[in-house]
């Protein structure tokens, strides 16, 4: 008899037990094992209300506008009947301890139900300019003049549909807020100042950039119309030319085409026109040789390498047909950066061998369109040499025409890499928190 | 010595009694517990399921424009971020409500869209991505089940309330759980305008602009239209940040008219057929003389007229093909902006209007996909508000487990 007692107090324990567990393994309601996802519904109907940026004109009305109650309107309607909300909004502080201060708030019920949940959004008010301050190429080491040759004396070619005064002006425009001083060139005869070491306007001369704008023509002083820079039909002149961007530690820039294939000088060259019709310059090189224009380029990067003696050289460095180029992934990303869009695909036709690499002792600071093999030879569409001695520097875009300036702005950019300082989001009143809370009502 | 016997044996038989029930209490609390577990982990797939949905554009990301089947599903508009999705990407899944249709012309099935006589989006079953391919390349093909479905937050009505001249249309503009008062609605009225028996009619509009009252419903009133004439108004409404769109068409020939469908997303290539040809009305009838036009919805909710060329098919006639021969007119649509494609029509001195939308937005199409979730033992559901090229829409995805295991209580 006493087993059986015993089998029946097991019993009532284990009986007990059950009890106990089942009190405490609380199952949850069937709202909350399958629930909405009320934080990001909330989320998106603040989106949805803010596609035509009407919620952030909205929240920065008066209390009594009537914008108010369309709002209001609108949430209910966007919202199903089940559904119960809270919309506030506060004004964002700064300067004090406190951060929020709620400004005014919407609702259709009283309270919000056993279970809620909220999403914030930030809405900046359609009166405010953000600004964005550039920082200053050369403020953190030497340089920062930004020479754009704006010559009145000269003509270009391969700009055909611009003038070199226009693309100037449009240069001036992109980059001027991100060096020290930007000065215009605006004749032959101060290009030739600062090739004799003046500057124009107190400025810095040493590391400067210069834009020539001319296209595949570069301006030529008249007092370097002369021998030995006539040499060569002026091929002796981009020698000279080489010699003083490694002097001044200059970064010279070739928007477009083959580069120094004609000097122009509209004063000089009256009656000498480049077989195209285009009055005011010269071809480069010698004129037994119909390619002689090949040669400036040759010279250019022969001063550059500071040899001692020039050499007339008329090879050939571009490929024989032209191809597609393919902007880089380092100047792409830096075009969301600094907000400047060129196609990235562009037409190639004047891509300087990888050859000159070693044949002038460069390296390639930065290659703005990725480089292409053609028949073996591999060619640099678009980059920036550096000399192996750091002193000297060519930009040259071997595109074809007509120039898109803004390859020549975004590879310069993306090379220096100058920062941008935006202005603070939060500056008081100019943005508000809006939070939207949700709940259901109705069910188990 | 037998009384202790007896005791051990009904204690015995007592004990093993009451584990076994004890054990069967145990277990049913145990696997009510595990269920609940499964399906609050439904709950969040169904959430995060959605979300990958709406927040990737698929691969390649502009499948939705090309006659491609994506190696990636997403349906997010690739120009946009967050919850914005392709209006065209959205054309190209099967609708699983319409009945499919089938055109012997082209001997192809199409995915069928229907809101009303007139307002159809028919897409070729050789463009439209179906419910398995998705699941496949959401990673869910045998695991999970799901309905996507993604319906305009706004619904405007329009409802013929005087049908003589004046012609008056009663327009009610309301949300999920709220009627829209005080909402902008912006409307463009087109009359067909008659040109003879052998000749393709043409349109002429009316823009304007109206209000709603405290019940959300805006009046108009439309001069010279007589009960015969045949017409289509299309309405946007929109008030502080939601957008919705109606429409509304009277014709006078409901037997001889044209069906678009479309059989190209990448060449935006767009067939108008005789409705004789798809729904067998029987012996041979006149021909249907057609005027197609293309308009833009442009960001002051107006319609803009968008020129199609002539060689695309922009006039011309579609005969009924007997049976044998079928003949049907190829148009190009001009562009990827989402717009709405109005073909005009006559047969028989009996005319009409057809409205095609290009883009799923531009005329607010819902659009459900995947499996019917009815009869399933537990279904998950959630929600978000997206936009479709500035219409405000809802996407509601329910989801389900296909791995077998049952509800318990």
């Amino acid at each position: 008899m006493m087993r059986t007692i015993e089998i029946f107090l097991v019993i009532v324990i284990i009986t007990a037990a059950f009890i106990i567990s089942s009190f405490f393994a609380v199952l949850p309601l069937p709202r909350r094992v399958s629930p909405i996802n009320l934080r990001r519904l909330a989320l998106t109907t603040l989106q949805t209300l803010d596609v035509n940026y009407d919620l952030s004109e909205t929240v920065f009305k008066s209390d009594g506008d009537p914008a108010w109650s369309e709002l209001q309107i609108a949430l209910s309607a966007c919202l199903p009947p089940n559904m119960v909300y809270n919309l506030t909004v506060y004004d964002v502080l700064s300067g004090g301890t406190q951060l929020y201060r709620s400004l005014k708030s919407i609702s259709n019920a009283e309270s919000l139900g056993v279970a809620s949940d909220a999403s914030s959004y930030l809405v900046a008010s359609s009166n405010v300019t953000f600004n964005v301050i550039p920082e200053k190429i050369g403020a953190r080491g030497g340089g920062g003049t930004l020479y754009i040759l704006n010559c009145s004396d000269a003509n270009g070619w391969w700009i055909t549909g611009y003038t070199a005064q226009s693309l100037a002006e449009d240069l001036n425009n992109l980059l001027s807020p991100y060096f020290q001083r930007t000065i215009m060139v605006q004749n032959t005869a101060q290009l030739g100042q600062i090739l004799n070491g003046t500057a124009l306007q107190g400025e810095t001369l040493q590391s400067a950039v210069v834009i020539n704008t001319f296209g595949e023509a570069v301006p030529i002083p008249s007092a370097y119309c002369t021998t030995p820079y006539s040499t060569d039909s002026y091929a002796y002149y981009c020698y000279f030319l080489g010699q003083r961007v490694r002097l001044y530690n200059w970064t010279w820039l070739s928007i477009v085409g083959y580069p120094l294939y004609y000097v122009s000088n509209t004063g000089l060259f009256l009656s000498d026109q480049n077989t195209w019709g285009i009055y005011g310059m010269k071809r480069v090189g010698r004129s037994e040789h119909w390619d002689g224009g090949q040669s400036g380029i040759h010279a250019f990067l022969q001063g550059l390498d500071n040899r001692p003696q020039y050499t007339y050289d008329r090879t050939s460095l571009i490929p024989s047909t032209g191809f597609i180029a393919t902007l880089s992934l380092q100047v792409l990303e830096c075009c969301n950066y600094y907000g400047i869009y060129p196609s990235p695909y562009q037409t190639s036709t004047r891509a300087l061998k990888d050859s000159i690499l070693s044949d002038y002792h460069l390296t390639i600071g930065l290659k703005i369109f990725d480089s292409v093999t053609v028949s073996g030879t591999t060619y640099n569409p678009g980059a920036l040499y550096n000399h192996i001695s750091k002193s000297g520097s060519l930009l040259a875009l071997g595109l074809t025409r007509t120039p898109d300036i803004r390859l020549t702005a975004i590879g310069l950019l993306s090379y220096y890499k100058p920062r941008l300082y935006a202005s603070e989001y939060t500056a008081a009143g100019t943005s508000r928190l809006v939070v939207l809370q949700l709940g259901l009502v109705g069910g188990i | 010595m037998a009384g202790s016997t007896i005791d051990h044996l009904v204690s015995v038989t007592v004990f093993l009694g009451a584990v076994l029930l004890f054990i069967s209490l145990f277990n049913q609390t145990i696997q009510t517990a595990i269920l609940y577990q499964r399906h609050r982990n439904l709950a969040t797939k169904c959430s995060d399921l959605l979300d990958n949905i709406l927040l990737n554009p698929g691969i390649p990301e502009d499948w939705g424009k090309k006659d491609i089947t994506p190696i990636g599903f997403g349906l997010q508009d690739p120009e946009f971020t967050q919850y914005r999705l392709s209006p065209f990407s959205l054309m190209r899944l099967r609708s699983s409500i319409g009945e499919p249709v089938y055109y012997p012309g082209t001997g192809v099935y199409y995915s069928n869209i229907t809101m009303g006589f007139g307002e159809y989006l028919l897409v070729s079953f050789t463009q439209i991505l179906n419910y398995s391919t998705a699941a496949k390349l959401l990673g869910i093909n045998n695991t999970y089940g799901f309905q996507l479905t993604i319906s305009p937050i706004v619904t405007v009505s329009v409802k013929e309330t005087h049908v003589g001249n004046p012609l008056t249309l009663t327009i009610s503009v309301a949300g999920r759980g709220f009627p829209l008062s005080n909402a902008v609605v912006s409307y463009c009225f087109l009359k067909v305008v008659e040109k003879g028996s052998q000749n393709s009619p043409s349109y002429s509009s009316a823009f304007g602009i109206v209000y709603t009252d405290d019940t959300g419903v805006a009046v108009l009133n439309f001069e010279d239209v007589d009960a015969t004439k045949s017409y289509a108004l299309i309405v946007y409404a929109h008030l502080s940040g939601l957008v919705g769109v109606g429409y509304h068409q009277r014709v006078s020939a409901d037997k001889r008219y044209v069906i678009p469908f479309i059989e190209s997303f990448e060449d935006r290539r767009v067939i108008l057929a005789h409705s004789y040809d798809v729904h067998y009305f029987g012996p041979p009838e006149s021909a249907v003389f057609f005027n197609a036009t293309f308009v833009l919805l442009t960001e002051d909710f107006t319609l803009r007229e968008m020129p199609m060329e002539n060689a695309t098919g922009k006039i011309g006639k579609v005969n009924y093909g007997k049976g044998e021969k079928f003949e049907y007119a190829p148009l190009t649509i001009p562009t990827y902006n989402p717009g709405i494609l109005v073909v005009t029509y006559q047969s028989n001195n009996e005319y009409g209007i057809i409205l095609m939308p290009w883009g799923i937005s531009s005329m607010a199409f819902p659009v459900t996909f995947g499996d019917d979730p009815f009869g399933k033992e537990w279904v998950a559901t959630d929600i978000r508000q997206v936009i479709v090229n500035t219409i405000a829409y809802q996407a509601k995805l329910a989801l389900w487990s296909l791995e077998g295991y049952q509800v318990i209580g």
